[in-house]
């Protein structure tokens, strides 16, 4: 059944052949490999939930067996609401959360905290902000009265601003120096133009110099309050148990009389360029080479099919770029493509990073498995393959009580059910070939891929201005404000 | 980024660093106690080791196979080459095509990786559990039956060259982190480090790839582990069905030999980079080998200074001082001499020279102040959790079991580990600072933007 070498096999056998010929000791035949016995199905409770009187939604997803449990606080709200020129300014907000309450200096909080065995975490992504930490279950109420010490009552001192605004340029100045960043930034930039998506959720150098004090407690204000936020509660605790403690440390958070603020559009208009090069210099080791496409909402019908058309492209090593880019032509450590549908549109990213030299021909080879799923319909064995990688992936995901934690937030953030986490496998396997080719049909035409590759561009502005002469040169992300 | 294992996807490298640094399970630490990991071990007549230990929370498996094979073993003039080797394990053997793991595991829903690290190569695999069968006669496969073609061999090695640019030459510490082990050790092949270079990548050829097989992967140099969703007895019999035909070779397996001396004195590496957004700088000493008890007072050392931000290191130079973006220390133990490294990342603005002395002087109050009841404590539970949170997957346990297996002296240290971190006094951890740091020299390693004034 196998395809060898000829020359190659000599060359092993005559080296090896203590070793090669071991099997055939056995009388057992070993030339294919045994067929599996019949699969145990992922059993997976049903998320549960409650809400307390003053509209906080406990959500409960239990997974017994070791001693622990994920608790997170979640805010829905997040860098959709950042004002244009204080982008950044959820993600530092949520941040500060963990840098001091009222009662608890910085230190003292994150003393407090790690002795429970946990980290307080606080962070923002596009439509959440969130306090989170994972300890022991005998731990459980002293970190949720941290968590809610935190969330509820930061103290927002000026000097901690300036700490962890100081910690986030240097952290950007370093993220800057990466191609991977810099071309992930052009990219979301070229898709969703000036609307909020457009922007990143970390912020700037200069929207970060902007951002004040009172606009931090403006935001904890509008945003923070009981009936736009969800508790969740991952792991060794069930449902009782769960609304006992939120009442216990969220019961007297109360919700403000004016109504939540709406939020803001987020995509833009695209860019009309279809390939910008940022230009690192000859500093940049490698180039990454990225094509970003606009995807519908994560509540969108054909979700399922997005997700299952980004496996096929993009997910785990057999996919179709890293098969065409690194196993079949060394070009890379790797490629693939992240499926990012949130709750006002997304943005697909497929992306590789190669040497400078051969960015021209990675970039190509991109579009050409974009189209390749335009074209024709993709073969039953491999479409069943990609599934089985994206289904196989989501069941190891809920593993651990964090990943379980972060399965149910990212639904409950998109404002769908919590227990559409187990209606995902079937909705997900269902999925036929068709369903691929029709979704990439409508949403990876060539006239709605923008393409960035960020590197030394000398070494390959000529070769991609051949291809594309409208191609645009934009500068790097700067450092300084 | 710490990590000195390389794998062969770029995904799991996270995950992969977090058990790295984290895999020490704590049985009792304050109120907490922890279960030990329950196994069984057994030896086949051909050396092969086999460790399985039973979870039923999910229906998976996780299939481990450590080959006590690393950088450190690099034949001569072929720094890379183990790590290399590694990526060819996915290649082609007499019943297997190309990149048929993949087809076994990801194909199925499960998924596979594997790293090299100074001291190991590991091979990681996560099936459904009825797919547990196939898996092991797959791994007795590419132990018995290796077979690469020049045009896979070559194919292999340019991704092997891209990942050392990306790792190395595109990010912006790369360059940095590749010097700690080549720029501390005198001797010890570990100085040539894991990922190699471009250079004597190119010098490896098939010949090499032949040798390196028939000379290392073989079953008294490799450790089976098998954990997850499993029938006990089933699984032994596979085990005997595909592992027991594979031929033990009569050369024994050759050790490195060289010693790492005692430094003598202390140095000074400079480093420069063409894009380096902050300076940086790193302290390193030589650490006992990992089956040595000091270890568990390094650990909780590590834990002291660097876990999370009430540790000292980030308090003091991130927080107080403002003297660092970024701080921490970590033990980086292995079957030879490891190494102790504090390092630090300037906060802008900041220069090197401040920056050293603070990061020393940090380490060094260590063996001044010990830590109080309540911060040793902290540290323990802190190592407890994060060593129960890598057991909730098979393969979290499974590698917690390898790595005592291998490298500790065998799986039954992944529960004696917890009793000796547990016993960790606040004098082990003033004595382990004052024998391994104060007292021994130091490399100091500045990394720098190059044409600039330090």
């Amino acid at each position: 059944m196998m395809r060898i070498d000829r020359i190659a096999w000599r060359l092993v056998a005559l080296a090896c052949t203590s070793v090669m010929w071991t099997h055939q000791t056995s009388a057992q035949p070993f030339d294919s490999p045994p067929v599996p016995a019949a699969p145990r199905p992922l059993s997976l409770a049903a998320p549960q939930e409650q809400t307390l009187p003053n509209g906080l939604r406990v959500v409960v997803a239990e997974r017994r067996g070791l001693p622990l449990v994920t608790a997170q606080l979640l805010v829905l709200s997040g860098a959709e609401a950042d004002p244009p020129a204080l982008s950044g300014l959820a993600a530092l907000s949520a941040g500060l959360l963990t840098r001091g309450s009222r009662s608890r200096g910085a230190p003292a909080q994150a003393q407090a905290a790690e002795a429970l065995g946990g980290t307080l975490e606080g962070s923002a992504d596009w439509h959440r902000s969130s306090v989170q930490m994972t300890v022991t279950t005998p731990r459980l109420g002293e970190a949720l009265a941290l968590v809610a010490d935190a969330a509820l009552k930061p103290a927002f001192a000026n000097a901690e601003l300036q700490r962890l605004r100081a910690e986030a340029l240097d952290e950007l100045g370093v993220r800057y120096a990466s191609p991977g960043t810099q071309a992930s930034l052009a990219a979301q930039q070229a898709v969703f133009g000036s609307g909020a998506y457009g922007r990143p959720v970390r912020g700037t150098p200069a929207s970060l110099q902007a951002i004040t004090r009172t606009d931090v407690i403006a935001l904890h204000r509008a945003h923070y309050r009981p009936d736009n936020a969800v508790l969740v509660m991952a792991g060794d605790i069930g449902l009782a148990q769960a609304v006992a403690l939120a009442r216990r440390h969220f019961g007297g958070w109360k919700a403000p009389a004016q109504p939540l603020p709406a939020p803001p559009p987020v995509a833009g208009a695209p860019g009309k360029d279809a390939l910008r090069l940022v230009d690192m210099g000859a500093a940049a080791g490698q180039a990454s080479v990225t094509v970003a496409l606009p995807i519908p909402a994560r509540g969108a019908a054909d979700n399922p099919e997005g997700a299952v058309t980004n496996a096929v492209l993009g997910l785990g090593y057999s996919s179709r770029i890293n098969f065409e880019i690194r196993i079949k032509r060394g070009l890379s450590y790797g490629a693939g493509s992240s499926f990012d549908a949130r709750r006002g549109g997304g943005l697909l990213l497929a992306s590789t990073q190669t040497k400078n030299e051969s960015a021209a021909e990675v970039l190509q080879l991109v579009h050409a498995q974009l189209d390749s799923l335009l074209q024709a319909p993709v073969p039953a064995d491999e479409l069943a393959a990609r599934k089985a990688t994206l289904i196989g992936n989501l069941s190891r995901s809920v593993e651990t009580t964090a990943g379980l934690a972060g399965q149910v937030a990212a639904l409950v953030t998109a404002g769908l059910p919590p227990d559409a986490l187990r209606g995902r496998i079937a909705a997900l396997s269902a999925v036929d070939g068709a369903a691929v080719q029709r979704y990439a049909r409508q949403h990876f035409g060539a006239e709605q891929r923008r393409a960035v590759v960020a590197g030394d561009a000398a070494q390959f502005e000529p070769a991609l201005r051949a291809v594309v002469p409208g191609l645009v040169k934009v500068a790097p992300q700067a450092t300084g404000p | 980024m710490l990590s000195t294992a390389l794998h062969r996807a770029a995904a799991l490298a996270l995950i992969g660093l977090s058990l790295a640094l984290h895999a020490a399970p704590v049985r009792a630490a304050g109120a907490l106690q922890v279960a030990p990991i329950t196994f069984t071990e057994r030896t086949l007549p051909n050396g092969l080791k086999v460790i399985a230990a039973r979870s039923e929370a999910s229906p998976t498996v996780a299939i481990q196979v450590w080959y006590h094979v690393g950088g450190r073993d690099d034949p001569s003039g072929r720094s890379g080459f183990a790590h290399l080797f590694e990526h060819l394990m996915f290649k082609g053997t007499r019943y297997l095509k190309n990149e048929q793991f993949d087809r076994l595991t990801e194909d199925v829903g499960g998924e596979n990786n594997a790293f090299t690290s100074d001291d190991v190569t590991a091979y990681l695999s996560v099936v459904p559990s009825n797919h547990l069968e196939t898996l092991l006669w797959a791994e007795a496969e590419r132990m018995s039956n290796l077979n690469v073609d020049e045009a896979n061999f070559k194919s292999e090695r340019a991704v092997v060259q891209e990942e050392f640019r990306q790792r190395v030459l595109a990010s912006p510490y790369g360059r940095f982190y590749n010097a700690w082990g080549p720029s501390s050790y005198l001797v010890d092949p570990y100085k040539n480090g894991v990922i190699g270079s471009i250079e004597q990548l190119d010098a490896a050829s098939l010949a090499d790839v032949v040798a390196f097989h028939r000379t290392y992967y073989r079953p008294d140099n490799a450790t089976l582990v098998v954990a997850g969703d499993f029938e006990p007895a089933q699984l032994q019999t596979w085990v005997d069905k595909y592992f027991g035909p594979v031929a033990r070779p009569a050369a024994p397996v050759p050790r490195v030999t060289q010693e790492e001396p005692a430094w003598t004195q202390d140095r000074v590496a400079r480093l420069t980079g063409p894009k380096v957004p902050l300076p940086a700088v790193a302290l390193s000493w030589l650490a006992p080998p990992v089956k040595q008890a000091d270890t568990a007072a390094l650990r909780v050392a590590q834990a002291l200074l660097s876990g999370g931000q009430s540790a000292r290191l980030y308090q003091a130079l991130v927080y107080r001082q403002q003297l660092a973006s970024d701080a921490g220390f970590y033990a980086d133990l292995r079957s030879g001499p490891g190494l102790l490294v504090a390092y630090a990342t300037a906060a802008g603005g900041k220069t090197l020279p401040a920056l050293k002395a603070a990061l020393r002087s940090e380490v060094m109050r260590l063996a001044q102040n010990p830590p109080t009841a309540a911060e040793l404590g902290k540290a323990k539970t802190s190592l407890l959790t994060e060593a129960l949170s890598a057991r909730q997957t098979p393969a979290g346990l499974a590698q917690a079991l390898a790595e005592a297996a291998v490298l500790e002296g065998g799986p039954a240290m992944a529960n004696r580990r917890l009793d000796a971190l547990a016993a960790v006094t606040a004098g082990d951890v003033q004595r382990v600072i004052r024998k391994y740091l104060a007292g021994p020299r130091q490399v100091v390693i500045e990394y720098t933007q190059e044409g600039s004034a330090k």
